[in-house]
């Protein structure tokens, strides 16, 4: 039993070690703030076939939401990678805002809730209630 | 000589720690000075690392039934194989890597399974990091039954178990992008960092291919190998990736979709399909599976506009 937990301690050791390396080493992806245009590639990267309409950009860019139809996209970065999830769009239009984000709820146990920075620039939702009867 | 055929001589992970760390720690120095390719996030290294050592505390908590079952059954076996003779290691070697790509397939193409295996495919990275992303959930899964028919055989469990280390630290070298292509024999014959790197990807045209664990022949016999192309290169991670890098949520997320599945369930029909169905079954075909989404691939594939060579010919 000591073994076991002398050896579980020394490979927690090692694993901060190795931890500690790849920290100091800053060798993730760069990671540029979206653009429309880079949006749009990652959404038909992440949805092949989709139709996007409009295209929102979160605050901060790291994270966007298109229409498609009655879905929603959602993609946001996760480290120096992106997630993506597609949820109703009537539901994502009335996502609340807290904390100068809003949640969007995902429903899915892999990624629950998506949490994108809204500004002045990217107000949310995205489109007024008129717009989103006549669409 | 003689072995112990119940202990294992010798742990070939164990012997290998210190090569996991001294290689991982010079993967990430060379590509830091621009020698080889590697990415590396930290929190995603972070990830990886904490699940191989969770790993070791969850197969603490599963290793009794598995040694019990594996006793009584070799207690009950058809032969005795001597551990001192060299076929019986041959044929330990190929039976137990024909054993690995079963299981592994196993792990892939039913859900139940895919539960427990799914955590070692969640990193957006392909790094020597990511070979140690290991399962915290293969115990309950019980895939390890899968090796009992060779200790029924007569294989001692000492023996299997080293063979089975060995395919283990084999697997490890191969999570890389640092080395392109072996030469031509290796590829032909062996599980390489090539062949593995279309396992890990998340595009259409790669999903469910190369299940090997040192032998990749078995995914040529069976028809599930699949070669990397220049044109397309590996984008990894799972179809759906993780929202976050929550340890829980990577050893977990699975088990909490089935649950979340079978609690909607509205006939036996649905329970056995959500169960033992593909990842992504669903009863109104509503979600995507390998296939439907390798199917979706093909058609756009063949709606791609090309040009007509016989008309270019001619103009």
């Amino acid at each position: 039993m000591n073994a076991t937990l002398i050896q579980l301690a020394a490979s927690a050791a090692l694993v901060a070690l190795m931890i500690a390396v790849a920290g100091w080493a800053r060798i993730a992806r760069p990671f540029a703030p979206l653009d429309e245009a880079a949006a749009r590639t990652l959404l038909a990267g992440e949805f092949p076939g989709r139709i996007v309409d409009k295209v929102w950009i979160a605050g901060d860019g790291a994270g966007a939401v298109a229409r498609s139809g009655e879905d929603a996209l959602v993609i946001y970065r996760l480290g120096d990678s992106w997630v993506a999830r597609s949820m109703p769009w009537r539901l994502a239009m009335v996502a609340p805002v807290r904390r100068g984000r809003v949640l969007l709820k995902l429903r899915d146990p892999a990624a629950p809730m998506a949490r994108l920075a809204v500004s002045g620039v990217s107000p949310w939702p995205p489109e007024t209630p008129a717009e989103a009867l006549a669409a | 000589m003689t072995l112990d055929p119940i202990t294992p001589a010798f742990s070939p992970v164990d012997w290998a720690v210190p090569v996991f760390v001294v290689t991982i720690v010079l993967e990430i120095l060379l590509a830091r000075f621009r020698k080889v390719r590697a990415v590396y996030e930290v929190r995603d290294t972070a990830t990886s690392l904490g699940m191989g050592l969770g790993s070791q505390i969850a197969g603490l908590l599963t290793a009794g039934v598995v040694l019990a079952a594996t006793l009584w059954v070799y207690e009950h076996r058809l032969f005795t194989l001597p551990m001192t003779a060299w076929w019986a290691w041959v044929a330990v070697f190929f039976l137990e890597d024909l054993t690995y790509y079963w299981f592994h397939r196993l792990s892939h193409e039913r859900r139940f399974w895919w539960a427990a295996h799914v955590n070692h495919h969640t990193s957006q990275h392909y790094n020597l990091s990511t070979a140690l992303r290991q399962t915290w959930t293969g115990g309950i899964a019980g895939t390890w039954l899968l090796w009992l028919p060779m200790i029924f055989l007569g294989f001692p469990p000492a023996m299997v178990a080293i063979q089975k280390g060995i395919s283990l630290v084999y697997q490890y070298w191969i999570h890389t992008e640092a080395i392109k292509k072996m030469p031509r024999w290796f590829e032909a014959v062996f599980n390489t960092p090539s062949h593995h790197r279309v396992h890990h990807a998340r595009n259409p045209r790669y999903l469910d291919a190369n299940y090997a664990g040192i032998l990749i022949i078995w995914d040529r016999m069976f028809g599930s190998y699949i070669p990397e192309t220049d044109e397309e290169p590996c984008r990894y991670g799972v179809v759906h990736n993780l929202g976050d890098f929550n340890i829980f949520r990577v050893a977990f997320h699975e088990w909490m979709a089935i649950g979340k599945d079978l609690a909607g369930s509205r006939s036996p029909r649905e329970v056995v399909g959500y169960l033992f169905g593909p990842p992504g079954w669903s009863p109104d075909g509503s979600r995507d599976t390998s296939a439907t989404l390798k199917a979706k691939w093909r058609a756009r594939e063949a709606a791609m506009p090309t040009p007509a060579p016989e008309r270019i010919a001619a103009e």
